[in-house]
């Protein structure tokens, strides 16, 4: 038997495939995953490379065509050009905003929906309708609820004697403004978010501590917050840089107005690169924008390890 | 003619050999099994054969064909898997017929292969149950019959019966064997278990980290074992190992090898006797009672335990002394590398 | 008191807070609809839910002043592309990545995973001057292929590699013995297993796309191109001023289908949002 099987062992057989079982998944897999790769690289990854190239070259609508120039688009904007620091500042305090005040709407929220009650499902939908909902029905909602006098929003407060702003005709308001209408849109994912981490939690925790005499208060801050840390920081790293990106919503809402009050960074970029088309410029805001989001990527996920530690 | 020939088969994991140069024969309608503890490797050969994992070097035959490169469908092999993995969205009928269904074989033929296997399998009731309405030993049977409708030259078992409870597993054992009686088709079957072996088994294959230890049928095994590993690994409880010295008190007529180091005896081969100085001498330290037999922890004067199966008649009590005896020709003798040591007279 | 009347107490205060909490969130649809039907003039009158004059002739002027029947049966066909072409790319690509051994495929997760994190407005300038290019210019095409291809087409990618890593891998192997081929496997056992992370990818592109406004904003010049939120911010006058009843009737329209198909599919469609986020 097992001599028989040697004297046949030379030859490949026939219908032996022209590539080794190996070789033959690792064809597989890139086939698989080409479509994606392709697009990637034609879409992301070779314009990334270009908006570097193009942020070193003056190309405006006088050029007509990208001359290079260096860095001098970052010297304009970092030294020479006043609205850059406006509208960073404007950024900042937009995220500053924005973020805690979603947060910690999010989180309560979610402490509050976490357990079935009657009205649960009612309150949960509601709170998340506005995420589903598209950011420009949203903003042209909310521009009429808060005209100056005749708006509802101030014909409510009237009701209780309270005589309120032109909201977006003043700066500061129109920025409060755009900061809580966004608030109320986006809060539910992250409240959802809270919500799945609750309830992820076991319950035998709670009511070990309980049975230890802890209060309410004491269970949250002890208990359920340090096992939020995770889900804190993911939802921490997704609400600041979605903050930096909004841009539909102010374009809608005040068209970075009034006296350039909303004027934010995305905003800033579309309004260089596609309104003024100064591109080489725009490019270089671009390179900022993405510099700003990858250190904050990197900040949190460095606290996250060291965290985790 | 489906024989299996492994020639220096190897295999790889990044920097770790797994299999580090098996060569094997199986005859054809033999049942092969592998057995060895976990880590040995046994899987790995197991989904080396099946075509599941590449392999890094060496030549794997089924049925004289060299099968390196050949795809797992195209090996003429069915496989059953430990966790059975029926298709969780398709019935029972439909799980059972989905190789043939995608070897384009006519649906009129493929329903008679179902059914003739359902039959065999006593399945014909439950063909439009979904996996998740089986119960163990139902969903058992119906990747057995996923296997069969394929008509394979080679059935593999990935340790088919680890996840059944103690009595329904003693059955299905039971049903392969008879399975493999009716069909008569090279089987190779994957187990830790090592009574599961020893029932089914034609012949064994024990295996350690990836090496062969021995090849043999399941007496010579338990008979003739060839190094300490598998002496101690076939047969339950465990072979007892004692200084070679002790044999001039356990058979005074046996003569060891000259190169024996230790020597081996299984608990089922000591007979308790009087103790006096011309036999192995030992304290009771504790009595399993089983039922059939109970089982002696016996405390040597080393301080080592050796165990021993008694019947159960005028059971030494605890703490007792007593003496031990055996055949000479149950004794296993190992040299200094664990290697059974021969005498020159056979 | 006792303990029970203690928690109902409890339990009241909790909700009427929530239903004040509530207000914002509900009172902006509420009265979009109802300011759908008002007049000019009315809108701006004292706030009532329910209009003194229907004027349904809003809803029929939606439909003169710009050719929005056009417009959303553009947003339709676009989202129901962009999310069928995600799906396909997306659950091949995270088959191979949870599933395949290849060379390379730590350096592509590497990659993949930083530009989750970038904003399409870093390389929206070049991806314009690429699509000017190419010629596509107030087409659709760049409505399809960027979302497809961009950081939520890699969002995608990765929710589907993660369910597919928790399939049992047996059964794979399962139907490689069988006889299927790779793409077999992929297509008549891990897809049909993968239903919910598939419904959760169809859902939340399906959204992306239909909410998509830069791209648009961008890449659209004519009316009949326009998509439903270019639309909706195009309900101007000459002189740029808001067409004010017009903009909520249009709004109106475009907003409730969405909305009732929330309602009804609320619990799937939020839990859809829950995984893209937890592993995101």
């Amino acid at each position: 038997m097992t001599e028989t099987a040697l004297q046949q062992t030379t030859a490949r057989p026939k219908d032996a495939p022209w590539l080794s079982l190996k070789y033959r998944e690792m064809l597989e897999a890139w086939l698989f995953i080409s479509p994606t790769l392709i697009g990637f690289l034609i879409f992301f990854l070779g314009p990334l490379v270009a908006v570097v190239y193009y942020s070193m070259t003056e190309w405006n609508l006088l050029t007509q065509q990208a001359t290079f120039v260096g860095l001098d688009n970052f010297h304009d904007a970092l030294f020479v050009n006043p609205d850059f620091w406006h509208v960073v500042r404007n950024s900042v305090i937009f995220a500053l905003g924005l973020v805690p005040l979603n947060m910690a709407l999010a989180l309560t929220l979610a402490l509050a929906l976490s357990r079935p009650f009657f009205g649960v499902v009612f309150f949960r939908t509601v709170f998340f309708a506005p995420v589903i909902t598209s950011a420009i029905a949203w903003a042209i909602v909310w521009k009429f609820l808060l005209q100056g006098e005749a708006g509802a929003v101030n014909q409510m407060l009237a009701w209780i004697g309270i005589d309120g702003p032109n909201w977006l005709r003043e700066p500061n308001w129109a920025m409060a403004a755009v900061i809580v209408t966004r608030v109320i849109k986006m809060v539910g994912l992250n409240m959802i978010l809270y919500i799945a981490a609750l309830q992820a939690i076991p319950r035998d925790y709670e009511e070990a501590a309980r049975l230890e005499g802890a209060s309410r208060w004491q269970i949250f801050r002890m208990i359920i917050w340090p096992l939020l840390a995770p889900t804190t920081l993911v939802i921490m790293v997704i609400t600041t840089i979605g903050s930096f990106k909004v841009f539909d919503h102010i374009y809608q809402m005040t068209g970075g107005g009034p006296e350039n009050g909303t004027l934010v960074l995305a905003y800033y970029i579309y309004q260089q690169g596609f309104e003024f088309f100064d591109v080489g410029y725009a490019s270089a805001l671009a390179m900022i924008m993405f510099i700003i989001v990858m250190v904050l990527t990197v900040v949190q996920v460095t606290v996250r390890r060291r965290g985790m530690q | 003619m489906t024989g299996l020939v492994l020639k220096d088969l190897k295999k790889r994991f990044g920097g770790t050999q797994v299999i580090r140069g098996v060569d094997l024969t199986i005859e054809d309608g033999e049942f092969t099994v592998f057995v060895g503890p976990s880590g040995c490797g046994k899987s790995t050969l197991l989904r080396m054969i099946a075509g599941l994992e590449d392999i890094t070097s060496g030549e794997l035959y089924i049925g004289n064909r060299l099968m390196n490169d050949v795809q797992a469908a195209k090996r003429g092999v069915a496989m059953v898997f430990q966790s059975y993995a029926l298709y969780p969205h398709l019935n029972v009928r439909d799980n059972m017929g989905f190789g043939l269904k995608v070897r384009k074989v006519p649906v009129a033929e493929r329903e008679r292969r179902v059914k003739e296997a359902a039959a065999t399998l006593k399945l014909d009731a439950l063909l439009h149950r979904y996996p998740r309405e089986l119960s163990g030993g139902q969903r058992q049977r119906v990747a057995i019959g996923r296997a069969i409708v394929g008509n394979p030259d080679v059935f593999l078992f990935d340790e088919p019966l680890s996840n059944l409870d103690a009595e329904l597993r003693v059955h299905m054992r039971s049903e392969i064997a008879s399975l493999h009686k009716r069909l008569s088709t090279t089987m190779v079957y994957v187990t830790h278990d090592q009574i599961e072996a020893m029932t089914l088994a034609d012949k064994i294959v024990v295996l350690r980290d990836g090496l062969i230890e021995q090849v043999g049928s399941p007496r010579e095994l338990y008979e003739r074992p060839g190094n300490l590993f598998v002496a101690q690994f076939i047969g339950s409880p465990k072979m007892n190992i004692l200084p070679a010295a002790s044999t001039r008190l356990l058979a005074p007529s046996s003569t060891p090898p000259a190169s024996a180091e230790s020597v081996g005896v299984r608990p089922e081969h000591l007979v308790v006797v009087e103790p006096s100085d011309n036999v192995l001498r030992g304290s009771i330290a504790l009595n399993e009672y089983t039922g059939a037999v109970t089982l002696l922890h016996v405390e040597l004067p080393d301080g080592s335990t050796c165990l021993v199966v008694h019947d159960g008649k005028d059971l030494p009590a605890f703490g007792s002394e007593i003496g031990l005896m055996a055949d000479p020709q149950n004794l296993h003798f190992f040299d200094r590398n664990e290697v059974a040591a021969k005498n020159r007279s056979g | 008191m006792t303990q029970r009347q203690i928690r109902i107490i409890y339990r009241t205060c909790w909700t009427l807070a929530l239903l004040i909490v509530a207000i914002p969130f509900v009172f902006p649809f509420l009265w979009m609809v109802s300011a759908g039907f008002k007049s000019v003039t009315e809108i701006f009158g004292a706030p009532s839910l329910i209009p003194r004059v229907w004027r349904f002739q809003n809803f029929v002027e939606v439909f003169t002043y710009q050719p929005f029947a056009r417009q959303y049966f553009n947003s339709i066909y676009i989202a129901l592309a962009v999310t069928a072409a995600t799906l396909v790319i997306s659950s091949l690509a995270g088959y191979a990545l949870a599933r395949m051994r290849f060379a390379g495929a730590g350096l592509l997760m590497l990659f993949l995973v930083s530009a989750l994190m970038v904003p399409e407005e870093v390389t929206i300038i070049p991806n314009f001057f690429l699509i000017k290019w190419m010629g596509l210019m107030d087409t659709h095409w760049p409505l399809i292929l960027l979302p497809t291809f961009g950081p939520h087409g890699v969002m995608a990618t990765f929710l589907m590699r993660q369910y597919f890593l928790a399939l049992p891998k047996e059964l794979e192997e399962a139907g490689r013995m069988d006889g299927l081929s790779r793409l077999g496997i992929w297509w008549r056992i891990a897809l049909p297993m993968s239903r919910p992370a598939l419904a959760a990818v169809a859902i939340i592109t399906f959204l992306f796309s239909w909410n998509l406004f830069l791209e648009p904003l961008i890449f659209l010049s004519s009316l009949e191109m326009f998509t439903l939120p270019l639309a909706l911010s195009n309900f101007t006058d000459t002189y740029g001023l808001p067409l004010w009843n017009l903009q909520l009737a249009a709004t109106t329209l475009a907003v409730v289908p969405i909305l009732i198909v929330y309602l009804i599919a609320q619990r799937q469609i939020i839990e859809s949002f829950a995984l893209s986020g937890v592993k995101g």
